[in-house]
């Protein structure tokens, strides 16, 4: 059993070793490698299978009460400073390892369909398997220095993924802008590891939470500046986990291929914030101020993300939403203390988001049959309708995802979520509150989404829809471009004779090849099920994952009826009336959500233009930066240079040698100073 | 007189010095009607420097030695004292390889340079071994010599090979280091006179005892010298001249060796010689540091034009050299070597890619590319790697180098707290500015809808093998030292640390010397008192 943990390494290793193949093919014999699809995919699929059989293989050691593993190198090091690198596996990190290699490998045979008639097929495989290799080796890091390293890695990967459809504007945009807020993040988290460092002279998790406490209670160090270091760092998983300031980058995101949607911006990556607080734990845990920032600053992100998602018409971006809603909760979670529960919720809604993503990319793939290669039109709910007709399995898989995530039991989003609302109510009613009227909003918008996409009538051929769905993106175009840049509808009609030229391919759409489906089904399962591995009766999950101070004997099985009844009730509850009014208004359409809209036009707006975060940091940070950007380039180059060369001008020459400058001969003052010196020590080596 | 014996007392460096401007006097004589056997002449001459260089240190160097190794000393005119006297230690060795391996790769680089090719290829061999003879003197009006030597191969590159203002941009960048230079030789040539003997030897200069204020001038003028070269601001305006003119193989030259001269420099005469000076001018490099690093991201994100951009990018880079300078940790200034040659290596390899595209859109305007990763696939790879080197992604070597200077400078003990906070919050904010003008160059270069006005009249052939092939060169080391950088760090380690403990003495010292007298007021208000760690 031990050579396992011996070769855990190669877990990471081996993804990174297919990525840099392709990558080298790809660069080294572009055209050959290009063509060898199914081999490039097959070799990633393989790693990431074999990667994925060593996860459960640790997984299930680690179940029998194998001791934690750890195994480290020595990295860098200056003098008597040593800076060590490493794995380590322990509970946590198994069930991470297994969250993301099964997901990765669902995803990357998923991708074999989706991505198929595009000619980056390869690249996109080879950028699948860097960014595994690099979430892999973030949960494996044993040190904080290390998640750091691993934690820009994954987002550089998330970085490319954005963009991998590069010639679309909007793409360059969203992969450039979510990396530059997650730089905002990271140097936040940057500067809290020096300070975290600096005051226990640690990387090391234990290390760093014991120190810092006794600092704290030698008096050498005061609360509040221990606590403002952890919020530091927390703004590291802020940013990743899109939580509030920070999380305008995510609904960007979904610019990217779908696969890798549901693999970084749903299921992994995003979750690595969450991990971050886990792994933290030692040090937030005894800074009671941070926790509280922690838990707001989830709960804040939940209620934002859930009222947002509610107006979106594209069904990614509705998606992208609900994601960071669901992050607020785990967040939240690990703030009021529900380590666990967090955790538990994390692994959750892995599994039912990822399924819920790659159930839209399924959607979108048979929408584009009949309206096109254009995200505005194929992604876009209100062409919807009806699809359950036309694709029964990606129907039936978004259903139960769709239940997952409103927490109807036996769902297994019903268990984890809960887990962390009952934990909440102890810690804070006000919480509790916003986490309870969140859940009752993801109800209402997650049927909204599925009623909307897969039962009604089919609108995807009303041309009108279309035409008004291109305008409304032509005319955002136009307002980005500036006023009075074009006229809109004249781009329109430009737009829809080049859109004639592809041709539609026909007036149905269609399910997905198995390749696509299968995946669906296999997230299914877990979907529905895992939940049951933490329900109150008996939580395997809590005696397996729990804060590193919490000492768990057997598996904690009480459970208090009393409690859990009002809870569970409440929750389901609320979640049954969202999901009522949802089927009024999307299915049976007895009362009209167009009407409503109108009448709360302003609150419809503030959703729909998603709080207006976008535009309020376009004025507040973008556009004085750039403006200050030029202001001192213009400084550069009249003042500063002008005053140096002045200087230099006045001491070192006359006034007579700005006409050598502008001939050109000043080039002999060298000459002169090197020649004086030459002769200097030719004079003297002769006499 | 055994082989071995002969290996030992072979003139290795200098051999790599003279071998290079010897083989550049040939180039008259070589028969060449199309520019194309010449190119591989110096291609063959720059590869066997740089096997002598690398043979060299691998046989004869020891990296636990810290003092100066391979010297040779030859007097050369015995009144001035004047000796041609080279040797390498932990600080020049990475140097000089790092100067032999771009040197070769800028040849490489050069392959599509037509005009006046035997002049060119003069000038950059010529070149070469001046770059390696700064780096290896050790003797003071030697190293004066070579380093004017080294300008005006650079001068005629700028001036005959450059672009539209070539002439400006050249005349600037000779004004400006020479003007610089002269301080070099001032204060070079007081140090030698001072005291009882007269002697231009570096080793000799270090270990003679100047008086505080001698040493705080000639500090003062070294550091105009090198605040040219380097280049620090405000004296930095010669640069993007320079760089926005310049062809790419004299570009990889200058970001990639040239303003390393001045960190070496700094390291070498006021740090080494001159270190209780340094001890009051830290803060001043501090402050001059983070000025570069913000100052600088901030002009280059507002810059429209390529090469002008990639060369602020360098400056923001140099003020990590700085602030690991003076950092008075192994650490900080382990980190600004790695940050010099990390440098040296992602300069280049950007500047080279600014080439390469340039050859093909004929522009260096970002408002008249766009979207032309569709067709230059390979470039658009290649160019995203370097960028994200060049931003200090973990994994790749500026960001191991980042990280030491910021780790070195917040365990630092000769700053009081809120100093270190305030300038590792400042140069933190370099980290934010950094991807922000990368990317959007990239994505003004490469992203979006092909521009159709640029495409119409431009062929936009994608990498050939030789550029894939310089580009793979470069990014190996900078890959490897991410990945595992011991294996740079290892090199030098016991050179930074002989460094920083005679450092830290010379801290004591001050700090006694503050004691006796009243306390400088520029010192007081700088230099916090300091604090003890808490641990």
């Amino acid at each position: 059993m031990e050579s396992i943990y011996q070769y855990a390494w190669l877990i990471p290793v081996l993804p990174l070793a297919g990525a840099t193949i392709l990558g080298v093919g790809l660069v080294a014999y572009g055209k050959t490698v290009n063509k060898m699809r199914k081999l490039s995919s097959g070799l990633i699929i393989t790693l990431c299978g074999l990667a994925m059989a060593m996860s459960f293989t640790l997984l299930f050691s680690q179940l029998d009460g194998h001791a934690p593993f750890v195994q480290t190198i020595e990295w860098a090091s200056a003098g008597d400073f040593r800076l060590t690198m490493g794995y380590t596996v322990d509970h946590l990190t198994a069930m991470m390892l297994v969250i993301v290699t099964t997901v990765a490998f669902f995803v990357m045979v998923y991708t074999d369909g989706y991505m198929s008639h595009d000619p980056g097929y390869v690249r996109f495989y080879a950028y699948l398997s860097l960014f595994s290799s690099s979430m892999l080796g973030l949960v494996v890091s044993p040190n904080l220095l290390q998640v750091y390293i691993f934690w820009e890695l994954v987002g550089m990967c998330s970085y490319l993924l954005i963009g991998f459809w590069y010639d679309r504007k909007a793409a360059a945009e969203a992969c450039q802008k979510a990396f530059v807020v997650n730089r905002v993040g990271d140097f936040g988290l940057l500067l809290g590891i020096l300070a975290l460092f600096w005051s226990t002279g640690s990387f090391e998790f234990d290390v760093m939470g014991d120190r810092l406490l006794a600092l704290v209670e030698s008096g050498s160090l005061s609360a509040a500046m221990a606590s403002f270091f952890a919020i530091l760092v927390f703004l590291g998983p802020v940013a990743k986990s899109a939580q509030f300031p920070l999380h305008v980058w995510l609904p960007d995101a979904m610019e990217g291929p779908t696969p890798i949607s549901a693999l970084i911006h749903a299921a992994t990556m995003v979750a690595a914030g969450v991990f971050l607080i886990a792994r933290m734990y030692p040090v937030f845990e005894e800074l009671p101020s941070t926790m509280t920032v922690i838990a707001w600053t989830g709960a804040v992100t939940a209620f934002i993300g859930a009222t947002t998602a509610i107006t979106q018409n594209d069904i990614k971006k509705g998606l992208a939403y609900s994601t960071m809603s669901q992050l607020g909760y785990m967040v939240m979670a690990m703030g009021v203390g529900a380590y666990g529960a967090g955790l538990f919720h994390l692994m959750t809604h892995a599994y039912f988001k990822a399924m819920l993503f790659l159930g839209s990319g399924s959607v979108i793939h048979g929408m584009e049959a009949v309206v096109g290669h254009d995200p505005a039109l194929a992604q876009d709910m209100r062409l919807m309708g009806g699809l359950r007709k036309y694709m029964p399995i990606t129907a039936f898989t978004f259903l139960i995802g769709t239940l997952a995530i409103c927490g109807i039991p036996p769902f297994a989003g019903f268990w984890s979520k809960d887990e962390i609302l009952g934990a909440t109510f102890e810690v804070s009613p006000v919480l509790w509150g916003i986490g309870w009227l969140t859940a009752g909003i993801t109800a209402f918008y997650m049927f909204r989404m599925y009623f909307s996409t897969f039962e009604g009538e089919f609108r995807g051929n009303d041309t009108s829809i279309q035409r008004e769905l291109k305008v409304a993106q032509l005319q955002k175009l136009g307002m980005s471009l500036g006023p009075g840049a074009m006229n809109p509808q004249e781009l329109a009609l430009d737009s829809e004779a080049h859109g004639d030229d592809h041709g539609h391919h026909s007036h149905e759409p269609h399910e997905s090849p198995w390749t696509m489906t299968f995946p669906l089904l296999a997230l299914a399962v877990p979907s529905m099920l895992i939940g049951l591995v933490g329900t109150p009766f008996a939580n395997y999950f809590e005696a397996f994952i729990h804060a590193p101070s919490e000492v768990i004997e057997g598996v904690p099985s009480e459970i208090d009826w009393a409690e859990f009844i009002p809870m569970a009730g409440s929750s389901v509850g609320i979640a049954l009336i969202g999901i009522t009014l949802g089927s009024l208004m999307y299915l049976l359409r007895k009362v009209d959500a167009g009407a409503i809209a109108n009448q709360i036009k302003p609150l419809y707006n503030f959703s729909l233009n998603k709080w207006y975060f976008d535009e309020i940091y376009d004025t507040l940070f973008v556009k004085p930066s750039r403006r200050l950007a030029r202001q001192v380039l213009e400084v550069d180059i009249r003042i500063v240079d002008g005053v140096v060369n002045l200087t230099g001008f006045i001491t070192l020459v006359t006034g007579e040698a700005l006409k050598y400058l502008e001939s050109g001969r000043v080039q002999f003052y060298a000459l002169i100073v090197f020649g004086a010196v030459l002769g200097l020590v030719l004079v003297s080596s002769v006499t | 007189m055994n082989n071995a014996m002969s290996l030992e007392h072979f003139p290795w460096l200098t051999t790599s010095i003279l071998f290079p401007m010897l083989a550049s006097l040939l180039i008259p004589f070589i028969p060449d009607k199309d520019g194309k056997t010449v190119r591989w002449y110096a291609l063959v001459v720059g590869l066997i420097d740089f096997a002598i260089l690398v043979y060299a240190f691998y046989t004869q160097y020891d990296f636990s030695d810290p003092g100066m190794q391979l010297v040779e000393s030859y007097t050369w005119v015995s009144s001035l004292d004047l000796k041609w006297s080279v040797g390498a230690d932990g600080l020049s060795m990475p140097l000089i390889l790092l100067t032999g391996f771009i040197s070769t790769l800028a040849i490489l680089a050069s392959w599509p340079v037509t005009l006046k090719p035997k002049l060119f290829y003069f000038l950059m061999l010529a070149m070469y071994g001046g770059q390696i003879g700064v780096f290896a003197v050790q003797d003071m009006l030697l190293f004066f010599l070579m380093w004017e030597l080294e300008l005006i191969p650079v001068y005629l590159l700028l001036s005959i090979w450059g672009g539209k203002k070539r002439l400006y941009a050249a005349t600037k960048f000779i004004l400006y280091t020479a003007g610089g230079s002269l301080f070099i030789l001032i204060c070079g040539l007081a140090m030698a006179f001072y005291g009882d003997t007269v002697s231009f030897d570096m080793q000799t200069l270090m270990a003679k005892d100047y008086p505080l204020k001698f040493q705080l001038l000639a500090y003062g003028g070294f550091l105009i010298a090198y605040a040219v070269k380097l280049p620090i601001f405000p004296l930095h305006t010669w640069l993007p001249d320079a760089h926005g003119e310049a062809t790419a193989p004299v570009h990889m030259l200058l970001a990639g060796i040239l303003l390393k001269m001045g960190g070496y420099a700094l390291i070498r005469m006021n740090v080494e010689m001159l270190p209780e000076a340094h001890v009051y001018f830290a803060p001043v490099l501090i402050i001059l540091g983070i000025v570069n690093i913000i100052y600088a991201a901030l002009t280059s994100f507002a810059q429209r034009n390529l090469k002008r951009k990639i060369a602020y990018s360098s400056i923001s880079h140099m003020g990590f050299v700085l602030i690991g300078i003076a950092s008075f940790t192994d650490l900080g200034l382990s980190g600004a070597l790695l940050q010099m040659v990390s440098h040296g290596l992602i300069g280049a390899s950007l500047f080279f890619l600014v080439g390469a595209t340039y050859d093909r859109t004929h522009t260096l305007i970002l408002d008249e590319m766009g979207g032309v990763g569709k067709k230059m696939q390979k470039i658009f790879a290649m160019f995203t790697a370097c960028s994200l080197a060049s931003l200090a992604l973990p994994g790749m070597s500026g960001f191991v180098a980042e990280l030491m200077v910021f780790v070195g400078f917040s365990t630092s003990d000769a700053y009081g707290l809120p100093f270190k906070v305030i300038v590792v919050i400042l140069a933190a904010v370099g980290v934010i500015l950094t991807p922000i003008y990368l990317l959007s160059m990239l994505r003004e270069i490469f992203y979006g809808p092909e521009n159709k006005e640029l495409t119409s009249h431009e062929a936009l052939i994608d990498a050939e093998p030789r550029e894939v092939f310089i580009i793979a060169c470069l990014l190996i080391p900078i890959i490897g030292i991410g990945f595992y950088p011991k294996l740079l760090t290892q090199i030098y380690d016991v050179k930074t640390l002989a460094v920083t403990a005679r450092l830290q003495d010379s801290l004591v010292t001050v700090a006694a010397q503050q004691e006796e007298k009243a306390k400088p007021v520029t010192a007081q208000i700088l230099q916090a008192p300091t604090i003890t760690s808490i641990h």
